[in-house]
């Protein structure tokens, strides 16, 4: 990533304030606290103090501009010690689909709000087993909202949910309910990497508890923001990867087997060169992905698949390699690593798998 | 160069190329088409030979060398823009040759006045076409081990010996050689960069035949060669440093190498298209083959990606060293992984590589294409080689340690 001075600054600020606050020890606290707390209320509110909630809002809207190289690599440090946060649920995902579905008076009743950390949004994408934005079955019926969403992202600590339903005309609208309505029933569960989430069922919320946003365009606003959620997604597991791969050179530059360092083995010194190959790869894609963004570019869409895709597969293989290569530690809570496998695999499937991508990438391309 | 300045060189070069390359030259290169060079060289049509010598005379045959020495003289950021424009004009490459990729940049570095002033126009006015003589029979991935002997003969040295994989060095003027001039340990301190005449008496030449039905290298035999001191390059026993450079530039060359190939006669896709057709869905009927075309497709874009990223770390001075390490591992197995799409897409029809009943004589060029791209991961140091380098470099990790 090229990142201009600000940038650098950003990320120096935030990736020693993740390394004091927010070490992975500190997600394994959260195993001790009810389900319910899917990230640590403190240390987001101390989040939001540094600004991290405006990094991609326009100045117009109060926010800091710093663009979306600011935001990724401020996802890669968050990415690096596993940070729970809502920084993606409802910075990079719920802020955007109200940025790009709201009307500028909707805009302006919320974001405020969700800027200073006093509230935070959750989007309710997924219903089946897979992400597929396309199929919604969640409906307005009679101007009632019915029917279940599944996996959405710190839904128990949001104020807000934005349901992603079909709309009484057949289109697609996205409508701001808040959590805690009568008709709102929320069910938290956590993923095993000990992030949070939860299925909420809509039990007929009725229209004066509704606001529906609007927007000019709602669905391509909506697809428009899970690529910007996507592509941020991706530059956090690449942080999450590199910081996989590090741990384990430098695991296998310490330990010793046969009087010699495991390090000096070439069949383990290709397998990490490989690792590295394959990481820098995706993290090409992902840069290029943050830098369409910033340009606002027409490939966005094909960028997020590819940046997806890539980041899924270099993250699941640095860390099943890793537990490999940390040999019998590598499975023991003793040792980080199996944390980082965990979280690649509920990261793959969040906003889309790489089948899902490869899909959406050939049909970009017309086959 | 300001943005503003640069913007203006683009327009110079835009309308340049538009009034030199001939619309003949703007189609796709064909490897019969190829401008090599030399003392024996011969151009495929008038078109072809007014489009090199405008390069010529204007410098764009080696853009980013000094005026001096026959280049343009441009910097990083004027190079990239001619090469942007030559390549939304589809102009060819206006010369093909080792001199250009390999030996002139090491020149630049380690060459002596005299050198580059004798050896350095005649490259860039494809007067002399260079071959390389690195490895041997003995010295493949252990190039150090390498035995050809350049013996002090007072003002010149007598050179015996063979060298292999020499690029068409049957059809080069010069080579630049890597002799042994000391026995020494380590190895590496007793080799000598070596610059010699193929006209030379004692030289000789034999091609090897290869799977792809080419013969694209040779190996070269030298008995009893006489070359003059004044073609040591750098200093004596020190020639190891010269050859490093050397592959820097060739992996660097290798890493891109599918830019300069004959382009073949249908893009992948359309290919695909064509050879297992579409479901009524729209997409390609063999589900297998359209995700393995994905993958490819973003692997290769994320690799001219990464090219991308490593141009602009230099030019914000952000320059992550480690990641050129890892280009030409990168680039030359995603290239051979296109190859084996071509031939799984072609089924039936890509089984020949000379017979015109079982395919057209494009087919037979991908197929041949896919054979001789077996070398990539081979030549200019093997995959295996650039994977110690980057456990070593780029990852640190401890040096092996042989025990018996």
């Amino acid at each position: 990533m090229i990142l201009n001075q600000e940038q650098i600054m950003l990320r120096e600020t935030v990736g020693q304030f993740f390394e004091d606050q927010s070490p992975v020890s500190r997600l394994r606290g959260l195993q001790q606290r009810p389900v319910e707390e899917s990230y640590d209320r403190a240390l987001w509110s101390q989040m939001a103090g540094l600004g991290l909630t405006g990094i991609t809002v326009p100045e117009a809207f109060e926010g800091l501009q710093f663009g979306w190289m600011g935001l990724g690599a401020v996802s890669q440090e968050a990415g690096r010690r596993l940070v729970a946060s809502p920084l993606l649920s409802s910075v990079a995902l719920a802020q955007n689909v109200l940025l790009n579905c709201a009307s500028k008076r909707q805009i302006e009743s919320y974001l405020p709000r969700l800027l200073s950390g006093e509230i935070t949004a959750s989007v309710a994408l997924d219903e089946g087993r897979f992400f597929d934005p396309g199929s919604v079955l969640v409906t307005e019926q009679n101007g009632q909202i019915s029917g279940s969403k599944a996996r959405v992202l710190d839904a128990s600590m949001s104020s807000l949910i934005f349901c992603v339903a079909r709309r009484e005309a057949g289109d697609l609208g996205v409508a701001v309910v808040a959590t805690d309505d009568a008709c709102v029933r929320i069910t938290p569960a956590r993923f095993m990497d000990l992030h949070g989430c939860a299925a909420i069922t809509f039990e007929g919320v009725p229209a004066d508890r509704t606001e529906w946003l609007e927007g000019v365009d709602v669905a391509s606003g909506l697809e428009q923001a899970i690529d910007q959620a996507t592509i941020i997604l991706a530059a956090e597991m690449m942080g999450s990867a590199r910081e996989t791969l590090e741990r384990t050179v430098s695991y296998l530059n310490e330990r010793e087997q046969f009087d010699v360092k495991l390090a000096s083995f070439q069949a383990l010194q290709h397998r990490c060169a490989r690792l590295y190959c394959e990481l820098e790869l995706a993290e090409s894609a992902v840069a290029a992905a943050l830098m369409a963004l910033d340009d606002a570019a027409s490939s966005v869409s094909a960028q997020a698949s590819a940046a997806k895709t890539l980041a899924n597969d270099v993250f699941s293989l640095v860390t099943s390699e890793a537990v490999q290569l940390h040999g019998g530690m590598g499975v023991t809570e003793e040792m980080d690593i199996g944390l980082f496998l965990k979280r690649s695999r509920v990261c793959n499937q969040l906003l889309g798998s790489s089948s899902y991508h490869r899909d959406r990438y050939a049909r970009r391309f017309g086959f | 160069m300001t943005e503003d300045a640069l913007s203006v060189f683009r327009t110079e070069v835009a309308d340049w190329l538009d009034r030199h390359c001939p619309a003949s030259q703007r189609q796709p290169i064909v490897r019969e088409e190829q401008i090599w060079g030399g003392r024996r060289r011969v151009f495929p049509s008038d078109d072809a030979r007014k489009w090199f010598e405008a390069c010529r005379d204007k410098g764009y045959t080696a853009p980013d060398w000094p005026v001096a020495y026959g280049g343009a003289g441009l910097d990083a950021e004027q190079e990239k823009i001619l090469k942007q424009e030559m390549a939304r004009l589809g102009c060819r490459p206006p010369l093909y040759c080792q001199g250009l990729w390999m030996l002139g940049p090491a020149l630049l570095v380690y060459g002596s006045e005299d050198q580059k002033r004798e050896h350095l126009g005649a490259i860039c006015r494809g007067e002399i076409r260079w071959a390389q003589g690195y490895s041997e029979p003995s010295a493949g991935s252990d190039l150090a081990n390498l035995k050809t002997k350049a013996e002090d003969c007072g003002d010149h040295f007598l050179v015996n010996g063979t060298k292999i994989w020499t690029t068409k060095a049957d059809e080069a003027d010069w080579i630049f050689c890597l002799v042994r001039t000391r026995d020494a340990a380590p190895k590496q301190a007793g080799i000598s960069f070596l610059l010699i005449d193929m006209a030379s008496e004692g030289v000789s030449t034999s091609p090897i035949e290869l799977i792809s039905g080419d013969s694209e290298f040779c190996q070269t035999f030298f008995d009893n060669v006489r070359v003059p001191k004044r073609n040591l390059v750098g200093a004596i026993n020190e020639g190891w440093a010269v050859a490093k450079e050397l592959l820097n530039h060739e992996r660097k060359m290798m890493a891109a190498f599918e830019g300069m190939l004959e382009k073949p006669a249908m893009a992948l896709l359309e290919l695909a298209h064509y050879a297992v057709g579409v479901s009524e869905d729209g997409r390609l009927a063999d589900p297998e083959l359209r995700s393995d075309i994905v993958s490819h497709l973003m692997r290769e874009t994320a690799i001219a990606q990464m090219g991308e990223r490593i141009y602009r770390q230099g030019k914000a001075g952000q320059m992550d060293a480690r990641l050129p390490l890892l280009m030409k591992y990168l680039g030359t197995s995603q290239a051979q992984v296109k190859d084996e799409l071509i031939l799984a897409a072609l089924g039936g029809e890509g089984l020949s590589m000379d017979d015109e009943s079982v395919a057209s004589e494009g087919v037979r060029k991908m197929v041949k294409q896919w054979a001789f791209n077996k070398s990539l991961t081979i030549a200019g140091g093997t995959s295996e080689v650039q994977l110690n380098i980057i456990a070593k470099r780029a990852l640190g990790m401890a040096s092996g340690e042989r025990r018996s």
